[in-house]
């Protein structure tokens, strides 16, 4: 088992730079490397999940610093396989389907060699056994996100949104390598379990570990696309949509919430899981408010990402591990479903993003438009789908507990509510009514079944079946079956909300979209509108704080004073000798009266010298 | 060779090629090559030398009984890497020098320097540590002045008279040292028997701040980086200012240990200004040759901090630090020393979309960047993680600012990266011709390797490191 | 056997007789040669009131071979006649045991100097020779002034200096230094010498101000030493300040010069105030081996770099700096020559320059004056301002406009081998000094 665990990690790496020479080579050689070690990646993964029973516990010691050593290990247990089985299955449709989505990019060796070294990454983070490994991990993915984001770097759009990814997600990472710092002098140790069991057995002091656990935190909130680190993962989809359905829809989003789980005990003692709560409750609703209103569609599944992460988030913070986790997997198939199944829409339709120019497109593309009906109902909360179960779980563990359970509980249920309307909304627009703009509806192209359609349908009934499977799902990520939590009338309210909001959304926008187009020219809607549309101007706020304040101000007065102060005494001193020697020059005339005056002054000092020296 | 050859052969070798050759020299690029690539294979035969502990005796020239002024070459473990670390910098310096201008001149100089700098780091008398200390800064000289960028001729007097006006006080304090310990020799000297250690302390440190540098001696090299031609701001950051970092370690930190110890705060809260200070001012730069020359001053203030913990990891951390941003920060100045030759501008808003044109410089530059700003799987993140965990634990939970520095360094590079290199191909990009010599590419890629390689593997590294700090092991960490 | 002094006196008077002869130069080359072989075999024989110390012998070969070099440089007959004129007065001033030889020789050193610089060909040289006889008659004057007093508080011309003194033999024993610090331009009997070195001759100006001073500085240190460091209280403080004064105000004045012999006048004064660091530093053991290595590396750098402006003046007609611009790759082994010497003269090891400061102001650390040495260091740093400034135009700067042709200068360039072979030699190997 530790030989093919291994295997898996180096496997994607070597891989990556496979991919990328044989694709020099030939073009498609790059795609047919990157499906073939995907599907082995995944096969590995299965042998892995059907022949667990007890972790695999890999320890290196990765290099010793003077007399400490500083740790490399591998754990993967069940809840690392579960996210092994998301990135590298989902990792695999999702190289399967750019075979036609990058069809007719000449860049394609370097893109497979990226999507490969970022499944690498998540493989290493999800079974790391230290923090060590895991913030390896998580930068590795870190990068890939921004490389592939800005794929195509040649165009303005993706190059800034590479750089406002890196930036976020790096603002938070610095948390988390601050956190190995503080956890290697508080505890003398790296490893994930061993500080899980030492919070539980209270050996480290608790305010540290609750600095500890915010400052993971932010990490995760960076990594996750949550309130108020999010704006970069509007921008990322600038990027293929393969790479946002990959990494900014299924996996590497997800890895904030798994680092919150992993270290699930430490949070628990640390009581740091209201901050959880408290901070995905704020983004669950300002990712469900925003998604409602954008025009893009791509945007709105991001919105629906943030909001739904947030959602995990909250299960966590509410203090079920359970519901969290489910929620994160059932998301990561359905999420990746709806991603890939706007991918398809987007590249038949000349990769235009913008809903309001599509409409009825259900006639072109049925079968995408059924599989993205599955996504989205799985999306929304309607059981059977798997979406259903986490949600209920997540909704009715902030209600049972005392202290999620007024604000945070009600942000949690408008949020899960309203999915229902931007998704609905989303799918109407899309493949509902009639085309807008028949122009681009003309140049529609079928997509192919095999390369694009089968993996859709794939997901769709993955989601579907995995409805039925929650059991083990709950099983395999908490170690044990919770007791079924039920609070009264709740799954009622909630299907009615959802109905008559899917009603509403219906009529609007297939029915009567004059009146909607009424109403939104309304300047309060209009004002509401705009605070949506900007995702409440979370980025004008920090591009404005660090253009103005860091480098605008802090930056600029630096500079300023280095350069009038520090390297201007510097330079000055030219100018300082300059000047002495036009004193000094004073005392040389050249004449030789003052020559010989100056040989007699100094005889004459010299005796007053001898004098004041008491020798006459 | 014998170790004082492999010092003064260099001189000889260089007096000769500059007399008998003119211009383009194939015969001065290659005994510039063969010399450096013997002497890497001396420094590296230098490690199945050296005994466990102390130092090995490589000879005694020159004496002079009474003045304690003897020409003692001794290696221990730190000479020992820095050397090997100096003839690899050396060897690819000379492959990014390929298709420089007067090459017979600029080979011999290079040699030149070659021979003093082995010279400084085996000599273990003060007087020659301060003789071969002073003659690198000659063929540095020349070297920026004659083929440096447009205000050649500032930078290089500023430099030379900045560091030159710094070694003054190293030479007080060393004459202080050997007027109250009898000895030239620094193997012999012991802070006891020093009667002010205290005064010999701040001349030395302030003069080794200058050539590290530290904050607020650091002017002299942003000028002297940004002028110089882009191998020898390689050999200003990777091996100049190493020189101060190894005096530092050495005379500084090992020689007065106590009044290092009483002093440290100074050490470590000017390392912090220089690391914050400089990413600040990388962040507001929009030269990119100065912008790298800064990100390579705030990363000396990491080395510093390290320096500052005083113990056997911080030590370890910072020697593997100093290796670590001299592979870095090469590559970042050879290729933005590239685009400015190509592109004839040093602003980045002339520059974007370079990748386009050039993508194997332009990965190796974003390489190089990525270590920079400590990335895991380079040299940068081993480096940072080891100066972040060594000052944790010397200094307390507050070192975590540490980890703030690395923030800015994501904010400099990563915005620098998208102007230069990623983007829409400006005007100058397009009318721009990105061809390198052959030689030149071989080094970057070369650095590149090394950045990933010890990045993955730091251990192959720090089994040498540690060995050179190991009498810190007995005394549990501190001293 | 015959002595050093002897055969280079026989030789000088000889010469006259061969002026204008093309014999003149090897026959005073073969006086240099043989006075180098007797001093360098022999211990000598001493005239009465002299005698010969090894630090001394030492340095007496290394003058004779500077005259050589100078006069393998001099194409001026009644030049090549005066150099071995003041080679025999150095080697009198060198040999003085007593008071009486002492001055005398200091007096003869120093009238040869003023006959030398006497050729006066252009109103400028005119300008500088006056200016170094007045001020010469004045400290002559001084000097005599000092004997005086030093004669009525009861000392004797015929033994050496007394040590244990009376308030009248002190003060004749400071006026007699101030009278002799003349020709060592030290501040306030500095003011002659920026003049006189930078107008008259370069080769006249390489005699003074390398030669003359250095053989003053060393025979006054051996005359003085005792006196002074059994006065040091009294006379440190006088010390202190006019070195530092000297070495500042030289090397301030130095900066910006257009005027590279001038920038050369004012460093010699700036030198001089190292020189007068030994004086300060007599306590130290090590001041001696100071004073001679100073001197030594003075000698050969000082009379080298005036020598380089005198090729340049004669055959490049190069006198200013901008004029200098590019000029290593018009005569590239002249400008390495003139690099070594000012990297010598600024300091920079590896070359005698460095060692003789290193050893200078090793002595004063170790008289407890190590703000005195950080001083003078710190100037010395300064002082590379300008010698790097030279070499910056030389090297660093495009051609300037004037077009050069390539000139044959075979002899001066041999001269100028000579010299830096010294520097470097005794850049290197410091047991020569140090093991005598």
């Amino acid at each position: 088992m530790n030989s093919l665990a291994l295997t898996l990690l180096i496997l994607p790496m070597t891989g990556s730079l496979l991919a990328f020479i044989l694709g020099k080579i030939d073009k498609r050689y790059a795609f047919w490397s990157a499906e073939f070690l995907g599907l082995a990646l995944f096969l590995i993964t299965l042998k892995l999940y059907s022949s667990y029973s007890e972790p695999i516990d890999i320890a290196f010691t990765w290099f010793t610093l003077g007399s400490l050593s500083i740790p490399f290990g591998i754990y993967i247990d069940e809840l690392s396989l579960v996210m092994l089985l998301i990135a590298t299955g989902l990792g695999f449709l999702d190289i399967h389907f750019a075979h036609d989505y990058m069809a007719d990019d000449p860049h394609q060796p370097r893109y497979y060699a990226k999507v490969l070294f970022f499944i690498g990454g998540m493989i290493l983070l999800v079974s790391a056994k230290d923090m060590v490994s895991l913030f390896m991990g998580w930068e590795f993915m870190g990068l890939a996100s921004y490389l592939l984001i800005s794929f195509w770097h040649q165009q303005k759009a993706p190059a800034d949104a590479g750089v406002s990814a890196f930036l976020f997600t790096r603002f938070g990472d610095i948390f988390l390598f601050a956190a190995i710092g503080m956890l290697f002098y508080l505890t003398g140790t790296l490893d994930l379990m061993s500080l899980n069991s030492m919070a539980t057995a209270g050996d480290i002091d608790k305010d540290m570990m609750y600095l500890v656990a915010v400052f993971i935190f932010i990490a995760a909130i960076g990594k996750s696309g949550q309130f108020p680190l999010f704006p970069w993962l509007m921008r990322a989809m600038e990027g293929p949509t393969t790479v946002s359905a990959l990494i900014h829809g299924a996996t590497m989003v997800n890895s904030g919430i798994y680092i919150v789980a992993r270290l699930f005990d430490f949070y628990v003692a640390a009581e740091a899981l209201l901050v959880v709560a408290a901070f995905g409750a704020i983004s669950a609703f300002i990712g469900a408010t925003s998604a409602l209103v954008q025009s893009e569609l791509k945007k709105v599944l991001a919105y629906s990402t943030m909001s739904h992460l947030s959602l995990a988030f909250i299960g966590l913070g509410a203090g079920s591990l359970a519901a969290g986790m489910t929620h994160l997997v059932n998301h990561a198939l359905f999420k990746a479903l709806l991603f890939l199944g706007a991918g398809a829409i987007i590249m038949s339709a000349s990769h235009v993003k913008d809903m309001w120019r599509f409409g009825g497109y259900s006639k072109k593309m049925l079968f995408v438009s059924i599989a993205m009906a599955f996504g989205a109902l799985s999306l929304s909360g309607i059981p059977p789908f798997s979406g259903f179960y986490s949600k209920d779980a997540i909704i009715a563990t902030t209600l049972l507990n005392s202290e999620t359970s007024g604000l945070i509980s009600s942000l949690t249920l408008i949020a899960g509510v309203l999915s229902v309307a931007y998704i609905s909304r989303l799918w109407l627009l899309t493949f509902a009514g009639e085309n807008r703009d028949s122009e681009l509806f003309a140049k529609v192209k079928k997509p192919s079944f095999f390369w694009i359609t089968l993996p859709l349908l794939v997901m769709a009934f993955a989601t579907f079946a995995m409805g039925f499977m929650q059991e083990g799902i709950i099983e395999m990520v908490s170690g044990s079956v919770a007791e079924e939590e039920h609070v009264n009338g709740l799954l009622f309210g909630l299907l009615s909300a959802i109905a008559l909001l899917a009603i509403i959304v219906y009529y609007y926008y297939v029915k009567r979209l004059d009146i909607t187009k009424k109403i939104a020219s309304q300047p309060l809607m209009k004002a509401i509108h705009k605070l949506l549309f900007n995702g409440y101007f979370v980025e004008f706020f920090i591009h404005y704080f660090v253009k103005n304040v860091v480098v605008g101000s802090f930056a600029k007065t630096i500079h300023w004073i280095d350069k009038n102060i520090v390297d201007a005494t510097v330079n000055g001193s030219k100018e300082f000798a300059r000047v002495v020697k036009g004193y000094l020059m004073k005392t040389h005339s050249g004449q030789t009266s003052d020559n010989s005056g100056t040989m007699i002054l100094g005889v004459l000092l010299l005796l007053v010298a001898v004098l004041v020296g008491g020798v006459l | 060779m014998s170790a004082i050859e492999i010092i003064f052969f260099p001189f000889v070798l260089a007096l000769g090629l500059s007399l008998f050759f003119r211009g383009e020299s194939n015969v001065s690029k290659f005994a510039a090559l063969g010399l450096f690539s013997y002497m890497l294979s001396f420094s590296l035969s230098l490690f199945e030398q050296l005994p466990e502990e102390g130092y090995l005796l490589l000879g005694e020239f020159l004496k002079v009984e009474r003045f304690d002024f003897v020409l003692r070459l001794q290696v221990d473990m730190l000479s020992t890497i820095m050397l090997t670390l100096t003839s690899v910098l050396l060897i690819l310096v000379a492959l990014s020098s390929w298709s420089m201008k007067n090459q017979a001149l600029y080979f011999s100089l290079l040699i030149m320097f070659s021979g003093a700098i082995f010279g400084l780091f085996m000599s273990t008398n003060l007087l020659w540590f301060f003789i071969f200390w002073e003659l690198t800064l000659v063929p540095m000289y020349f070297l920026v002045g004659v083929w440096g960028a447009e205000r050649r001729i500032f930078a290089a007097v500023k430099f030379f008279l900045y560091t030159h006006f710094a070694s003054m006080l190293i030479l007080v304090a060393f004459f202080l040292i050997y007027k109250e310990s009898g000895a030239f020799d620094f193997t012999l000297v012991r802070e006891s028997m020093l009667l002010s250690p205290v005064l010999i302390w701040w001349l030395l440190f302030i003069g080794f701040a200058v050539k590290m540098p530290i904050f607020p001696f650091h002017t002299w090299l942003p000028d002297a980086h940004v002028q110089a031609p882009a191998p020898i701001s390689v050999l200003l950051a990777g091996v100049l200012l190493k020189m101060g970092a190894y005096a530092m370690i050495r005379l500084v930190i090992l020689l007065l240990p106590e009044t290092s110890q009483q002093y440290a705060w100074v050490i470590l809260t000017l390392g912090l200004i220089t690391m914050f200070y400089a990413a600040f001012m990388a962040i507001y730069e929009t030269h990119l040759k100065k912008m790298v020359a800064y990100s390579s001053i705030s990363h000396m203030g990491l080395v510093v901090i390290a320096i500052s913990t005083m113990s056997y990891a911080g030590l370890s951390a910072a020697l593997y630090e100093m290796i670590g941003h001299a592979f870095i920060i090469a590559p970042l100045f050879l290729i933005a020393g590239f685009f400015h030759h190509k592109t004839g501008s040093w602003e980045m808003r002339d520059m974007g979309g370079i990748m386009q044109k050039a993508p194997y410089i332009s990965a190796i530059f974003v390489l190089a960047g990525l270590g920079a700003l400590g990335l895991p799987g380079t040299m940068g993140f081993v480096g940072e993680l080891s100066i972040l965990i060594s000052a944790v634990k010397s200094f307390g939970l507050w070192m975590i600012v540490v980890a703030l520095g690395s923030m800015l360094g994501a904010g400099y590079i990563i915005w620098t990266l998208r102007r230069v290199i990623y983007g829409e191909m400006s005007e100058v990009v397009k009318a721009t011709n990105f061809k390198m010599n052959m030689m030149e590419f071989l080094a970057l890629a070369i650095f590149a390797l090394f950045i990933i390689l010890f990045g993955i593997m730091p251990n192959t590294l720090f089994e040498y490191i540690n060995p050179a700090f190991s009498q810190f092991s007995s005394l549990g960490g501190a001293l | 056997m015959i002595s050093a002094f002897t055969l280079l006196f026989a030789f000088a008077l000889m010469s006259i007789a061969l002026h204008r002869s093309i014999f003149l130069k090897p026959f005073a080359l073969l006086g240099i040669g043989l006075a180098f072989y007797a001093s360098y075999l022999t211990q000598g024989i001493a005239l009465s009131g002299f005698s010969l110390e090894e630090n001394i012998r030492l340095f007496e070969l290394i003058v004779l071979v500077v005259l050589f070099a100078l006069v393998l440089h001099e194409e001026d007959d009644i030049t090549i006649t005066q150099i071995l004129f003041i080679g025999t007065s150095s080697m009198l001033l060198l040999e003085s045991q007593t008071l009486l030889s002492f001055i005398l020789s200091f007096e003869s050193l120093s009238l040869i100097s003023v006959i030398l610089v006497t050729q006066i060909k252009t109103k400028e040289q005119a300008d500088g020779a006056i200016k170094m006889f007045i001020a010469g008659s004045l400290a002559t004057g001084i000097l005599f002034l000092g004997v005086a007093f030093y004669l009525i508080g009861g000392g004797s011309l015929l033994t050496p200096l007394a040590q244990e003194t009376n308030s009248f033999e002190t003060l004749g024993i400071l006026l007699m230094l101030g009278g002799l610090f003349y020709k060592l331009t030290i501040i306030p009997f500095h003011s002659w010498a920026v003049d006189s070195y930078a107008l008259v001759r370069h080769s006249h100006a390489a005699l003074l101000s390398g030669l003359a001073k250095t053989v003053v500085a060393i025979a006054v240190f051996k005359v003085f030493a005792p006196f002074l460091m059994l006065h040091s209280d009294l006379t440190n403080p006088i010390l202190i300040t006019v070195a530092l004064l000297t070495m500042t105000l030289g090397n301030f004045l130095a900066l910006f010069r257009k005027n590279i012999a001038l920038m050369l006048s004012y460093s010699s004064i700036a030198h001089a105030g190292y020189l007068l660091l030994a004086f300060v530093a007599v306590k130290s053991e090590f001041a001696k081996d100071g004073i001679l290595y100073i001197s030594i590396a003075y000698i050969f750098m000082q009379s080298a770099a005036f020598l380089v402006l005198d090729i340049l003046k004669k055959h490049y007609a190069i006198s200013r700096l901008e004029e200098l611009k590019g000029f290593a790759s018009q005569n590239a082994i002249l400008a390495f020559m003139f690099t070594i010497q000012l990297f010598s003269l600024a300091g920079i090891p590896l070359l005698a320059g460095f060692l003789g400061k290193a050893v200078v102001f090793y002595a004063v650390v170790d008289a407890g004056l190590w703000w005195v040495a950080l001083i003078a260091l710190l100037n010395s740093a300064l002082s590379v301002g300008y010698y790097a400034w030279v070499v910056k135009g030389m090297y660093f700067d495009s051609f300037s406009a004037k077009e050069m042709a390539f000139v044959e200068i075979k002899l001066p360039m041999s001269a100028q081998f000579i010299l830096a072979v010294g520097t470097l030699y005794f850049g290197i190997f410091a047991s020569t000094v140090f093991g005598v």
